[in-house]
């Protein structure tokens, strides 16, 4: 805890290297104006498919409960780290790129089950006695959670020599030739990951809409995010409900670990905690705090805004690659003060 | 509580709960009104017994290191090193404790203002900031910084104390990462500025400016050792020179802040965190008052880095600006008590003692175990993980781990922290409540 000590991002020049600089700087002519000005669309919406999967659980626990769940940082780095795993023993390397895509996704329903059982045990053991406080206490109390999560992390990753150095290596290696060069999509040369990833965004975000209008639970989220009380005396069984919720809410910020394990922006590193925390909290309170339209839209904004101001401060117009990562923070405040509810948010949102 | 306020005769009957803040929002309770002065000395009486055991600390530590007890001492006390980083991160966390806790407004973004006060005292000292040449005396640079600081916290305050709750916390947090980033990446700083800079010149002094004979040079490396202090044959290291000077600025510092905490503007402060609305009702501008308050804590949050970068002589964005330096702070003011000034101070005391005691630097338990436990036993494999290897991994350095858990177990179970539940017990503050206790006991 000595200052000095304290752990970096993720390097700049690793985020402004995902985008290469050379490549998409536009030598001349429209045409290539208009390529470069896709690419970087696509490439945005790309991260903004990252954003949002490792934003939608934050905004459906807060929705209904009111909780800010600071651990939610350090379950998605456990995710990325179990996903991992999974993918290290299974995938040798023989096993065709069909296959590997098979177990991606068995290790996607595999830790977000696990995750889900975990974070409902969570919530009925650690945050139930505290909801009668101020909604300070269980943001102080989920923060100490992903202290303790990030220590353990680092002991087991120790203790089995899986970490000398802050990124494992291991699963990203485990990334299909297919998933790793770029597809010449209407001439734009779009990374292929970039396209996998936008994939699973969709996929991730078609099941919590339909978790959100099909099932009761998602009534009482929608219910409760507009007004908590009336839920409650209604007859609904909150308790239960907040339970559940919270369990699919952490299970789903472990789906966006395991998504970002491939990605060679981020990769599993028990930095990852903290630098998830603040994006997903940024997306979350643009779209509005509880709003699942404005998660997916403010992810898409973010991930534009970010994808934009990574080339434009790479591409030696302005060389200050630290400058993208203002922006996104900037965005934050900006929205803030104009509209504090954020794009979709209600106001006095979880009945806090 | 405004109704059994003006009914009087329900007043002696309220519940201790109830009845605390009454009694504090009196300077001087109506049952003392002849005895106000002793009262005022009892309170101080425990202030100085607090600084006195600080005064004394180093001086007790070092005679212990010559007793047979020297292992188990240097294992389980905080070694000077350590007390001076409770002093700045105690009075950074009480910065943190004036707003937030007194207000009930979470300042997310805090690590700005330490930043700030960090970054201005190097970039002055290294004549980097315009219109300040490099041979200022510190004290003045530290005043600027805390000044620069103060306004800082107007600014991002007069858009932040627009929202509330959860809100303010994220706004803040924007604002200080927004910080964070912009100082991580201006070359202007320094050549590496991710790595950050350092004062290139003299050792830095805590005094008043231009009179020699009262400065003191802070720096564990280049400050000044005395030696034969007054003729009593006590020498201090630099180290310990650092530590008392420090202290100067936080006693100081404390005083200052008790003060506006106790006056009434404090008592508007706690208004506001107690309902807000009625506050306003009663007719306070709160907007300004918590702007006010916001300022303050920025000054003193920025004297608190000021000093951290005097002593440690260089500056780093990842140790100054950034989130987890505001997370410290929020930790150690729970431990020790949300909404008590000198709560944070304990609370501080507290973790850095756990971190000593768990790091080997300064010979923790993980030396103790190292050299306590036979080698057989300590080298061999249970499922693939030796004793070893687990107490080089598991206990060593890995205090984050059981702060954690502590904390959490804090937010749980001891939420008004060791000061708070102390007065709770007590029904009172420590210093008007303690010698009455202590009679009842004695007698």
């Amino acid at each position: 805890m000595t200052p000095g000590t304290l752990p970096a991002l993720v390097d700049a020049a690793a985020l402004a290297s995902a985008v290469d600089p050379g490549a998409l700087l536009a030598t001349g002519g429209a045409v290539d104006g208009l390529r470069t000005a896709a690419r970087v669309l696509v490439e945005g919406i790309g991260k903004g498919a990252v954003y949002f999967t490792i934003a939608v659980g934050l905004t459906l626990v807060f929705g209904l409960m009111g909780v800010l769940n600071f651990a939610h940082g350090a379950v998605a780095m456990v995710g990325a780290y179990l996903g991992g795993l999974v993918l290290v023993l299974v995938v040798g390397a023989n096993t065709g790129t069909v296959a590997t895509i098979l177990v991606f996704f068995v290790a996607l329903a595999l830790v977000f089950a696990v995750t889900t059982a975990a974070g409902s045990a969570m919530e009925v053991t650690l945050i139930r006695p505290i909801y009668d406080r101020t909604p300070t206490y269980q943001i102080l109390l989920t923060f100490g959670v992903s202290l303790v999560i990030e220590e353990l992390a680092r002991i087991v990753l120790t203790l089995r020599g899986i970490q000398p150095n802050p990124q494992w290596q291991a699963p990203m290696a485990t990334t299909p030739d297919v998933l790793l060069g770029r597809t010449d999509l209407l001439g734009i040369g779009v990374r292929r990951l970039y396209l996998f990833e936008i994939a699973i965004g969709a996929v991730v975000a078609v099941a919590v809409w339909a978790f959100l209008t099909k099932t009761l639970y998602g009534l009482y989220i929608r219910a409760g995010s507009e007004d908590t009380e009336m839920v409650q005396a209604l007859g609904v069984d909150v308790r239960q409900a907040f339970t559940v919720v919270f369990g699919v809410g952490t299970g789903l910020a472990a789906v966006g670990g395991v998504l970002l394990m491939w990605d060679p922006i981020w990769g599993p590193s028990v930095l990852l905690s903290v630098d998830v925390l603040l994006y997903a909290f940024v997306v979350v309170i643009i779209g509005g705090l509880g709003s699942f339209t404005g998660t997916l839209v403010a992810a898409g904004i973010v991930g534009v805004a970010d994808s934009v101001t990574t080339w434009l401060f790479t591409t030696g117009i302005v060389a200050f690659p630290g400058l993208s990562e203002v922006t996104i923070f900037l965005l934050l405040v900006v929205m803030l003060i104009i509209r504090p509810q954020g794009l979709y948010g209600v106001e006095e949102v979880g009945g806090h | 509580m405004a109704i059994s306020d003006s009914d009087s005769l329900s007043d002696e009957a309220a519940p201790l709960g109830e009845e605390a803040p009454v009694d504090e929002t009196d300077p001087i309770p109506p049952s003392t009104a002849t005895g106000g002065l002793r009262e005022h000395l009892r309170d101080h009486a425990v202030h100085a017994a607090v600084i006195v055991g600080f005064l004394l600390y180093p001086l007790v530590y070092e005679a212990l290191l010559a007793t047979p007890a020297a292992t188990l001492a240097e294992a389980f006390l905080p070694a000077v090193t350590f007390m001076i980083a409770v002093l700045y991160m105690g009075l950074f966390a009480m910065s943190f404790d004036f707003v937030s806790g007194y207000t009930g407004y979470l300042s997310f973004g805090h690590a700005a203002f330490y930043g700030t006060g960090a970054y201005f005292v190097v970039l002055a000292a290294n004549g980097q900031v315009p219109g300040i040449p490099a041979g200022t005396p510190f004290m003045i640079t530290l005043l600027l910084g805390a000044v620069l600081a103060g306004l800082l916290a107007i600014v991002i305050g007069s858009v932040s104390f627009r929202l509330t709750g959860v809100y303010f916390a994220m706004i803040t947090l924007g604002f200080a990462q927004v910080i964070y980033e912009l100082i991580r990446s201006w070359g202007y700083v320094s050549s590496n500025p991710t790595e950050g800079t350092t004062v290139s010149g003299d050792a830095l002094a805590v005094g008043v400016p231009y009179i020699d004979a009262l400065s003191l040079n802070l720096g564990r490396l280049t400050g000044e050792s005395v030696e034969n202090l007054l003729g009593l044959g006590i020498d201090l290291s630099a180290t310990v020179v650092s530590y008392y000077a420090l202290g100067i600025v936080v006693v100081v510092c404390y005083f200052a802040m008790q003060r506006i905490v106790h006056s009434p503007f404090g008592r508007v402060m706690v208004a506001i965190r107690e309902n807000e609305e009625r506050a306003r009702a009663v007719g306070y501008p709160t907007y300004r008052f918590k702007l006010a308050a916001f300022a303050i804590s920025g000054f003193f949050g920025a004297i608190a880095g000021g000093v951290f970068a005097a002593y440690s002589r260089s500056v780093a964005p990842d140790g100054t600006f950034y989130f987890l330096v505001t997370a410290d702070a929020l930790i150690t003011t729970i431990i020790g008590g949300f909404g008590t000034l000198a709560g944070p101070v304990y609370g501080t005391l507290f973790t850095q003692g756990l971190e000593d005691v768990l790091s080997t630097e300064s010979g923790g338990i993980a030396t103790l175990l190292r050299e306590g436990i036979p080698e057989g036993v300590y080298e061999t494999d249970l499922f693939g993980v030796s004793l070893e290897l687990f107490v080089n991994t598991a206990v060593d350095g890995r205090a984050p781990l059981y702060l954690g858990i502590i904390f959490v177990l804090f937010v749980l179970f001891v939420p008004n922290g060791i000061l708070g539940t102390l007065r709770d017990r007590l029904g009172g503050t420590v210093g008007k409540r303690l010698p009455d206790h202590l009679r009842r006991y004695l007698r």
